[in-house]
């Protein structure tokens, strides 16, 4: 007895040592109380969504690339066309590529290297003038990726023959093209560093199947909230003048100068719904709609307003949202002119979906959302 | 609830008959021992019994002064923000600095006998000039839009609504005004006064309106921080001012506002009950703090600039913040940062914040971290 009580008090003095030096974490496994496969999602989402996504999106860098590469060369009518297609074809495919900010997509940036805009026409005829180009200057964000090919592609003239003259007999020519060139080069390099990475990243991925603040469907859920907020502010509201008492910026708008901006936001919208349903093409697999179901299966889990469930809700809402997005028309920005109420009204019901993906979703899941909103201060 | 401090339980070692359970208790205590190593065991038999209150509601205490200093330098931050529409009238904010010529909105400040100025830094006296007149200059450049090397009032891209006035150098120099003073006056005022009570060169003894020149000096110094008595349970009224409001901002990583509180009050109840181990304890800590601070502060503005990394404008006044953490540190007459380690960490900043790229600011993070010991949470702070 006496040896029992001696063991268990040199035990506790060990364990209370080890104890005070000892971080507590929270061991990443693929179940919790709720009885859900974390697991098998977040393998439904990256093989069926996010691999597929990096590499049609890399495909379309790598097409782009080769058509300015040819353009650059012998600038002529047909190439231009070329290359305004096969940049469209990239920034649609980019909307279903922005979300996952993590990872290897992470570790470059590409996000905002990809898609800062609106642009900054000064800076790139500052860098075009200087011939210089410095793509790891944090002030040049907003002066590279698919924005600022918008401008060079379809905004440096009012049509396909002034726009081409920009690259044959102005006197900036040259090096119009070397910068082109350039940001084609970049975007395709980026885009291949991102999909390579996901070859090993992958298993890291389905692995991390835990819900703490460095879990794969913690990083899943604060970067889907994240781009979702991308397309409610910069897509539609701060165009629209929600955050300027309305007075509005209509050139502020994604894909500006290619007019195309309303059919990206609904293709990102889409997009998002894939991933919160864990679709892909005509096959539903586990997503986050089913991780909410059977969460709020279990006992004491609060219902929404009028007795549906948070699930009920979230499709409703991406519903309501896509319908009131298709009462708009591209150009958006000639739409934010002429309609603002419209647009304004498009607003309203993607700040409805915001409050429950970001709220609702999260606090169903016991997700802390880690990033911080801007205070201004 | 108040809280007491015990003279420590002796354990009775008489009872022979559970031998080996003492050795195993030793062993606990040993454990226990370790634990603690790290806090001074300086009490005797004769150290004091008082009351540690939970709010900083000491009968005599006195920090009107400070206060009102913090009031003059809101409105010269109010001043500030007219350099959005290029009016910012240096003149009246220097005038304000030395409360000259009635300048306050507030009658009472024009009239309190007290300035700001006599009370910064030595360095500080002539740098918050200088930093009011780059502001000045680039506010005069309104309506040009800022960019790089060209001086004038530039908007987030994020927020329209949102405007800085930047130098060619993308500096906002109301935001390094903002920060040299939180190193200029607070951190260099409450350092000096927490030095003083350390090395027990203020007089504890002579009542002076109600208070030691002690009692009074270290109400100041709390003053200076700039919250509320019940803080930080109250993190709102009245509006915690300059350091009151980064101690909460860094919260999430380096615990400031629970280690100043705690310290405030303990060291004010140690020297009304002349406790002096106790209140020597207390002010060191708080010199330690207030380094600490400026690292944690440089690195909150690290996260904001993350936060606002494509957005040039907006981005370039995060770097001033930060930039502004840490240029004050200099301010600060007992920091252990030497001026070998700060010149490195400054010259981390490009001289144009235009040309700053990724890497520069991890590398600045990663210094920042561990010149001050923040590394597992320096993407938290």
């Amino acid at each position: 007895m006496r040896k029992f009580i001696y063991t268990a008090l040199v035990a506790m003095a060990a364990f209370v040592l080890i104890q005070s030096c000892k971080k507590s974490g929270d061991g990443n496994t693929g179940d919790n109380s709720s009885g859900f496969d974390r697991k098998a999602m977040l393998t439904n989402i990256s093989a069926n969504i996010i691999i597929p996504a990096y590499t049609a999106f890399q495909a379309d860098a790598v097409s782009l690339d080769a058509a300015v590469t040819a353009f650059v060369a012998s600038p002529d009518a047909d190439k231009l066309t070329t290359v305004q297609t096969a940049f469209k074809t990239t920034y649609q495919q980019w909307q279903a590529t922005s979300v996952f900010e993590f990872g290897p997509a992470g570790q470059v940036s590409l996000r905002v290297n990809t898609n800062t805009y609106p642009t900054d026409v000064n800076q790139i005829n500052a860098n075009i003038s200087s011939n210089t180009y410095n793509p790891t200057l944090l002030a040049n964000l907003s002066a590279k990726g698919l924005p600022a090919m918008d401008y060079l592609l379809f905004g440096t003239g009012a049509n396909n023959t002034a726009i081409l003259a920009q690259y044959t007999t102005d006197s900036k020519a040259g090096n119009r093209k070397t910068y082109l060139a350039a940001l084609a080069a970049e975007l395709k390099s980026n885009a291949s560093t991102v999909l390579s990475g996901w070859g090993s990243y992958q298993n890291t991925f389905v692995n991390a199947a835990g819900t703490d603040v460095g879990s794969s469907t913690g990083q899943l859920v604060n970067q889907l909230v994240y781009d979702y907020e991308i397309l409610k502010n910069y897509e539609v509201g701060i165009p629209a003048g929600v955050q300027s008492m309305g007075n509005t910026f209509p050139t502020y708008v994604q894909a500006y100068y290619s007019k195309m901006s309303l059919q990206l936001a609904k293709l990102h919208l889409q997009a998002m719904q894939n991933i919160y349903l864990g679709k892909s093409g005509q096959t539903n697999g586990l997503g986050l709609d089913d991780y909410l179901v059977q969460t709020t299966k279990l006992p004491n889990t609060a219902k929404y307003a009028n007795g549906s469930s948070v699930n009920d809700a979230i499709t409703t809402q991406f519903a309501t949202a896509t319908s009131k997005l298709q009462t708009l028309t591209d150009p958006l920005a000639d739409n934010i002119s002429s309609n603002p109420g419209a647009v304004t009204a498009a607003y309203a019901e993607l700040q409805k979906l915001t409050v429950l993906l970001k709220t609702d979703m999260t606090s169903s899941l016991s997700i802390l959302i880690t990033y911080g909103d801007n205070d201004g201060d | 609830m108040p809280l007491r401090i015990l003279l420590p339980l002796k354990l009775n070692t008489h009872n022979t008959t559970m031998k080996r359970s003492i050795t195993a208790l030793s062993i606990v205590s040993f454990a226990l021992l370790i634990m603690t190593g790290c806090k001074k065991d300086d009490n005797k038999v004769t150290t004091p019994t008082y009351d540690i209150p939970t709010t900083y509601n000491f009968a005599n205490a006195n920090y009107a002064d400070a206060t009102t200093r913090l009031g003059m330098y809101t409105e010269i931050s109010n001043l500030m923000k007219n350099a959005l529409t290029g009016t910012f009238d240096a003149v009246t904010a220097k005038a304000m600095l030395n409360n000259t010529g009635a300048p306050f909105a507030n009658a009472a400040y024009n009239t309190s006998g007290l300035q700001l100025r006599d009370q910064f830094a030595p360095a500080f006296k002539q740098d918050a000039l200088d930093f009011i007149d780059s502001l000045a200059k680039a506010s005069a450049a309104y309506p040009t839009v800022a960019s790089k090397g060209v001086a004038g009032v530039g908007a987030s891209s994020a927020n329209v609504a949102s405007k800085y006035a930047l130098t060619g150098a993308g500096f906002n120099y109301a935001q390094v005004f903002n920060k040299g003073l939180m190193g200029g006056l607070v951190t260099y005022q409450i350092v000096t006064t927490m030095d003083a009570v350390a090395n027990q060169t203020i007089d504890n003894i002579t009542i002076v309106n109600g208070e030691t020149a002690m009692e009074h000096a270290w109400d100041m110094a709390f003053g200076y921080w700039g919250v509320p008595t019940d803080f930080p349970a109250n993190k709102t009224n009245p509006k915690p001012v300059l350091w009151g409001s980064y101690t909460t901002q860094v919260d999430s990583g380096y615990k400031a506002n629970k280690i100043l509180m705690d310290a405030f009050l303990k060291g004010r109840a140690a020297i009304s009950a002349k406790d002096k181990s106790t209140f020597v304890e207390q002010a060191k800590i708080i010199i330690a703090a207030f380094e600490k601070l400026h690292g944690a502060g440089a690195l909150q503005e690290v996260k904001e600039a993350k936060e606002s990394i494509s957005d040039k404008i907006l981005l370039n006044s995060r770097l001033s913040e930060m930039y502004g953490f840490v240029y004050s540190i200099k301010y600060n007459p007992k920091r252990v940062t030497t001026d070998a380690q700060y010149n490195t960490l400054l010259s981390g900043f490009p001289a144009n914040f235009y040309d700053m790229t990724s890497t520069q600011l991890d590398a600045l993070r990663d210094a920042i971290a561990a010149q001050y010991g923040f590394e597992s949470v320096k993407d938290v702070l």
